[in-house]
């Protein structure tokens, strides 16, 4: 997949605006020779160096006339080229943005989601932006060539003259360009080591205060910025050197033609109109020549942001990236799909078999994990730090790909764990849930329809609605980014009623009491119990709290990745040295647990 | 709203004055290149005149090369102005930024708590570029610019008043449309701006919690809200790109208005012999010459409404001055200090106590173990001990001395704080330990990874102190690692009293021990308030203090209470090591 190629299908995603683009730039270029062929004509008859053709009302009319059309085109070309550059890039955005989505959920992004968040801003919107001034590009060459057929037809020796030089500024200044790009980029990295610096301080302001530093702070980030002075300064030295080396190339081409026109003037074959024609024109194919040496390297620069959002489709065909796809950008909006319950497909008996996983940067994982859950049950996952809990819930529902193993569904195997486990199969609550910054409401529902469930049910098992009531807009509260302005049991407490809100078969909650005080946690064990004892939904639950292993209908007990023990608490409790270690360290780890999985999230 | 205007002439004399030598050598070079933009075009009259009378070829060569060299030298000094100028407003951001930043650090608690780092970057980072041009361009461009037009005018009025009346009025026309016309193009581009704003802040949070949406179903809901984004930013930028250009092509309109008017008025001239070709010619010239300075000074005023919005924002922040007051500087005693809270009471908001009337005293070299429920006020009451706030009633003593007499930087010397949280930079594990500060030599680093036992853990290190942490809060470390360098940046300072909030709540069990060692050797010989929810983390302390509801519900010496049957704290151990649930 080359860069051309990527070009090629994203002009195939929004065609009319990219030609009406092209069309109308050439033509509103083409639009910009005529004054100076009327500056010509006006010189001419002024000095009589040439039969006036038009007078100069004629010319005057004109001038100012032909500039409607014109401003016309300009406008229509700010809609076309917007048009193209947001409609393409909602399908560049959409096709990464899906893909993520369907991706393992655990394992989702092969970097940071702020280095993401660059491939999604500026790798399209340059890319893009780069596309509608390569239109440019053709309507300069448009004129280029118009231009030069009207000046060699006026004087052929003066034009190559000009040319000349034109041409071969124009090639030394494409080796100063690569010069310039390795200084932009410098100068790039040290803003960016300012500005990552600042947020590394003013993220730990507390910290540094504390410690009684904030001198050697100041005194480390004027050291930064003094560095990021030197590489800006030098970026923009160079480039404004380039600049004036192309506004020169017009000027060096003026004198050119002064000197070439020197005797020429004299005996009548170049006019003064001529004249100023040839400056009007210089002007113009001057930007069109330094237009072509920015967009080389531009060009290059594509190849290296299609190359990094390809990265963000992780392994998948590369193409996929700019494959057609409805994009939304006019009409109505597709409609979200509500989860309805199956008859045939309620749950009687989930089955799990020789399920394994390892992650491939430490080897850690799960081995042939068996499960056998039948409906209505409570099943509790317990084991200590690291023993693959979190991991084998993830593979279960394939947030993390299984590597073997079968999974059945009242005895149908499941061939695609990812999009089965989902509303009305099943609802999960990971161990750092996430919320983000809408209201309460909406981070309850996620586009289930309001009037089909039950929410005041989901927040009272959830223990939500003291703290509800103490929020002045209530479910209209703006949770703040990733919400921070609940607290750490309030978020846990959300997500729960997020997974009872959406009435699934069978609810996966992970380690769900770790952030919660003690009180509201046997608040909330006491509720789900009773709600359990009414309508026997179906529970998969990591936890070590002893509420919870005396209730479970069967414990699953792992270390390093492998069931060690199964069975009911007192069972257990007489046959499992590890489940007699794990019931006297009780809920002392459980914090610590948090802690893990927050660093593992990161 | 534009600040007030003394507020730009102390900006321009904190900042430029000390760099005045720059000013004036960027003002050379910005009157060289203007005074050649109205030259040399002068020479092409001469050109033209001289070839209309068949004058020797040599003066023409002479003339041609005379333009050359105009235009060279022209460049020169543009190179040149550009150079001061950035050089000008870089030094004069960075200082402007540098105190901005000391001066936000040097800000209590309670600003930080309402801000976030991004917010706070915006105006340290942000909002100082924008004043990058202020500083350097904005008289240089507005003086330079308005300097050319009227040597334009001037010139073109020597040979013409009339030519010269009609060019300077349709000029005051052109600006004062583009000033309308950028009036009305702004808020359209802002708006698109904060559309991509959206955008982009939706993606990455969604981006950061793919199991989240993924295990509930939520795939359609999200991509439905990436449509509807989408589609926003589509409108929005469409809409800011047709005003943008609508103010661009005016200019352009002008040229030809421009151009007319000079035909007419030339042709009037050469008609009656008063005016020669080179002449015309040369007034041509200026008419398209005069766009440029007026479309750039435009420009200059939109900046400068960004640079208004960016000094009324730096303002407001060195307005807002530390709660906190400054002591007259007492020393403190050498050595352990003892703790005293003197009926101290505490409240974030006025009519909400957090704390109340809490009178308790530790001796120098003695452990407080402290318990209480979230929101009991252990973390308040801790903050208030190195003066993140002051207490709204009572008085706090370290050593016998009280705290708001005490200097802020030495109590902040001799308290070491372990806070729930370990922020870490993504920086090396130097500097994290250091806060950056040159001064601490590896060698005392290394004496403390000795004395706590951390031997073994520094030799793992890939490169020594020089590893670099990755970035994200948790450096790439382990929670256990994390603590382990808070425990060793208090070491560093060598604190009399020593807070640990929360401490071992972090560990996994695998570098529990180690922690609990650097604990104990940190432990020795100071005064040590530490707090925990787990109760076996306070069972190294001498003195129990239960809290309430913000009050004290228990204190007394450890052993005493642990043996008095009838107690909060021995029935806390009951029933902790027992079970608190259901």
């Amino acid at each position: 997949m080359n860069t051309f190629y990527y070009y090629r299908r994203l002009i195939g995603s929004a065609p009319w605006s990219w030609c009406g683009d092209l069309g109308g730039i050439t033509l509103s270029v083409l639009f910009e020779t005529i004054p100076g062929l009327l500056a010509r004509e006006f010189f001419n008859g002024l000095s009589g160096a040439a039969p006036a053709r038009l007078n100069l009302s004629t010319i005057i009319v004109l001038l100012v006339l032909l500039r409607l059309p014109w401003v016309l085109s300009i406008v229509a070309l700010s809609m076309t080229s917007t048009t193209f550059v947001y409609t393409a890039g909602a399908l560049l955005r959409t096709n990464m943005f899906r893909h993520i989505l369907h991706r393992p959920g655990a394992q989702a992004l092969p970097a940071s989601p702020g280095e993401a968040i660059s491939r999604f801003r500026e790798d399209v919107d340059e890319t893009l932006w780069d596309l509608i001034r390569f239109n440019d590009l053709v309507s300069f060459m448009v004129f280029a060539i118009v231009g030069f057929a009207i000046m060699v037809r006026t004087n052929i020796l003066i034009t190559i003259a000009v040319f000349l030089p034109l041409v071969l500024v124009t090639l030394l200044t494409q080796q100063v360009r690569r010069r310039l790009e390795s200084y932009r980029a410098a100068s790039r990295a040290s803003t960016g080591d300012v500005t990552g610096f600042l947020g590394e301080i003013l993220g730990a302001a507390q910290a540094v205060q504390v410690a009684g530093k904030e001198d050697s702070v100041v005194r480390r980030f004027s050291h930064l910025s003094e560095q990021r002075r030197t590489a800006g300064l030098r970026d923009k030295l160079f480039s404004q050197l380039l600049e004036s080396i192309s506004t020169n190339t017009v000027n060096l081409g003026t004198a050119v033609i002064l000197l070439f026109a020197a005797q020429q003037m004299k005996t009548g074959r170049f006019t003064v109109g001529d004249f100023a024609l040839f400056v009007y024109y210089l002007g113009r194919i001057s930007d069109f020549t330094s237009l072509f040496g920015v967009l080389l390297a531009r060009y290059r620069q594509a190849g290296i942001s299609f190359a990094r959002m390809v990265t963000l489709l992780k392994g998948a065909f590369p193409g996929d990236l700019v494959a057609a796809r409805p994009v939304y950008t006019r009409g109505p909006f597709p409609t979200i799909p509500q989860p309805v319950r199956v008859p045939h497909e309620q749950l009687q008996r989930l089955e799990v078999l020789g399920l394994s996983f390892h992650y491939p940067s430490s080897g850690h994982g799960i081995d042939d994990v068996d499960l056998d859950l039948p409906a209505g049950s409570f099943t509790v996952i317990t084991g200590r730090i690291g023993s693959g809990k979190t991991t084998f819930l993830r593979t279960l529902l394939g947030l993390l790909p299984a590597e073997r193993g079968h999974i059945r569904w009242n005895d149908q195997p499941v061939s695609d764990p990812a999009t089965f486990f989902v509303p009305p199969h099943s609802a999960y609550t990971p161990q750092v849930p996430r919320l983000f910054s809408d209201t309460l409401k909406d981070n309850l529902l996620l586009g289930l329809d309001e009037t089909g469930v039950d929410l005041q049910q989901a927040l009272s098992l959830a223990v939500l609605e003291d703290d509800l009531r103490q929020m002045p807009a209530g479910l209209d509260t703006v949770v703040g980014t990733r919400g921070v302005r609940l607290s750490g049991g309030q978020i846990q407490r959300a997500a729960a009623a997020r997974m009872f809100v959406r009435d699934a078969e069978l609810l996966v909650f992970d380690d769900l009491s770790s952030a919660l005080d003690v009180e509201v946690e046997a608040q909330l064990w006491e509720r789900l119990f009773a709600r359990h004892h009414q309508v026997p939904v179906t529970c998969l639950v990591v936890s070590h709290r002893r509420a919870a292993l005396r209730r479970a209908d069967q414990i699953i007990v792992l270390r390093d990745g492998r069931v060690v023990a199964r069975g009911r608490l007192d069972d257990l409790l007489a046959s499992s040295l590890d489940m007699q270690q794990l019931w006297a360290s009780g809920d002392r780890h459980a914090g610590a647990e948090q802690q893990q999985a927050e660093h593992e999230n990161l | 709203m534009h600040p007030p205007r003394t507020h730009y002439g102390s900006l321009l004399r904190d900042y430029v004055w000390p760099q005045r030598q720059r000013v004036v050598l960027l003002s050379g070079a910005l009157l060289t290149s203007i005074a050649l933009q109205i030259a040399n075009p002068q020479v092409l009259r001469y050109f033209i005149d001289t070839a209309q009378q068949n004058a020797p070829t040599h003066l023409l060569i002479a003339a041609a090369l005379l333009f050359l060299c105009g235009a060279l030298l022209n460049q020169v000094a543009t190179v040149a102005a550009t150079y001061f100028s950035e050089l000008v407003g870089w030094t004069a951001t960075n200082n402007l930024r540098t105190q901005l930043l000391d001066h936000v650090l040097h800000l209590d608690r309670s600003f930080h708590a309402d801000r976030t780092p991004g917010e706070l970057i915006e105006r340290i980072d942000g909002d100082v570029a924008a004043l990058a041009n202020f500083f350097s361009q904005f008289v240089i461009q507005i003086v330079g610019n308005l300097l050319l037009c009227a040597g334009v005018i001037v010139v073109v009025g020597v040979i013409d008043g009339w030519i010269a009346l009609a060019l300077a009025a349709t000029s005051v026309v052109m600006f004062t449309l583009l000033l309308r016309l950028q009036r009305i193009a702004v808020p359209a581009r802002l708006a698109g701006r904060q559309s991509s704003a959206d955008l982009f802040g939706f993606i990455e949070e969604r981006l950061g919690g793919t199991e989240d949406l993924r295990s509930n179903g939520a795939i359609p809901y999200t991509m439905l809200r990436l449509y509807q984004l989408m589609r926003r930013r589509l409108h929005l930028e469409r809409r800011a790109a047709v005003r943008g250009a609508g103010a661009f092509t005016t200019t352009t309109v002008f040229s030809a208005v421009y151009v007319a008017i000079a035909f007419i008025l030339i042709k009037r001239h050469v008609l009656l012999g008063t005016m020669t070709i080179g002449t015309a010619y040369l007034i041509f010239f200026y008419t398209q010459t005069l766009m440029h300075p007026i479309t750039l000074i435009s420009r200059q005023l939109e900046d400068f409404q960004k640079a208004a919005a960016g000094i009324l924002r730096i303002d407001e922040l060195l307005q807002i001055h530390s709660a906190l007051s400054v002591g007259p500087g007492v020393p403190l005693p050498d050595g352990p200090l003892s703790v005293e809270f003197d009926n101290v009471s505490f409240g974030y908001d006025t009519d909400d106590a957090v704390l109340t009337s809490i009178g308790l005293s530790v001796g120098a070299g003695r452990v407080l173990g402290i318990l209480g429920r979230t929101g009991s006020g252990k973390t308040t009451l801790t903050r208030l001990l190195f003066r993140l706030y002051d207490p709204t009633a009572g008085a706090l003593r370290l050593g016998g001395v009280d705290l708001r007499d005490a200097s802020l930087a030495e109590l902040r010397e001799r308290v070491g704080v372990v806070t729930q949280e370990v922020q870490l930079f993504h920086a090396t594990i130097r500097e994290n330990l250091t806060f950056f500060d040159d001064t601490i030599s590896d060698r005392r680093i290394l004496a403390v990874l000795d004395r706590l036992g951390l031997q073994a853990w520094y030799a793992r290190l890939s490169h020594g102190l020089d590893t670099m942490l990755a970035s994200g809060s948790s450096g790439g470390l382990s929670a256990g690692e994390a603590q382990v360098l808070a425990l060793v940046r208090v070491f560093l300072k060598d604190p009399g009293l020593v807070i640990l909030d929360e401490a071992s709540s972090r560990l996994d069990p695998a570098t529990e021990q180690l922690v609990e060692q650097a604990v104990d050797a940190l432990l020795t010989g100071r005064t040590g308030l530490v707090i925990a929810h787990r109760l076996q983390t306070v069972l190294r302390a001498d003195d129990i203090l239960i809290l309430e509801n913000g009050g004290k519900a228990e204190y007394g010496r450890r052993t005493a209470l642990q043996d008095d049957p009838t107690s909060r704290f021995s029935h806390l151990l009951r029933v902790g090591l027992d079970e608190v649930l259901v």
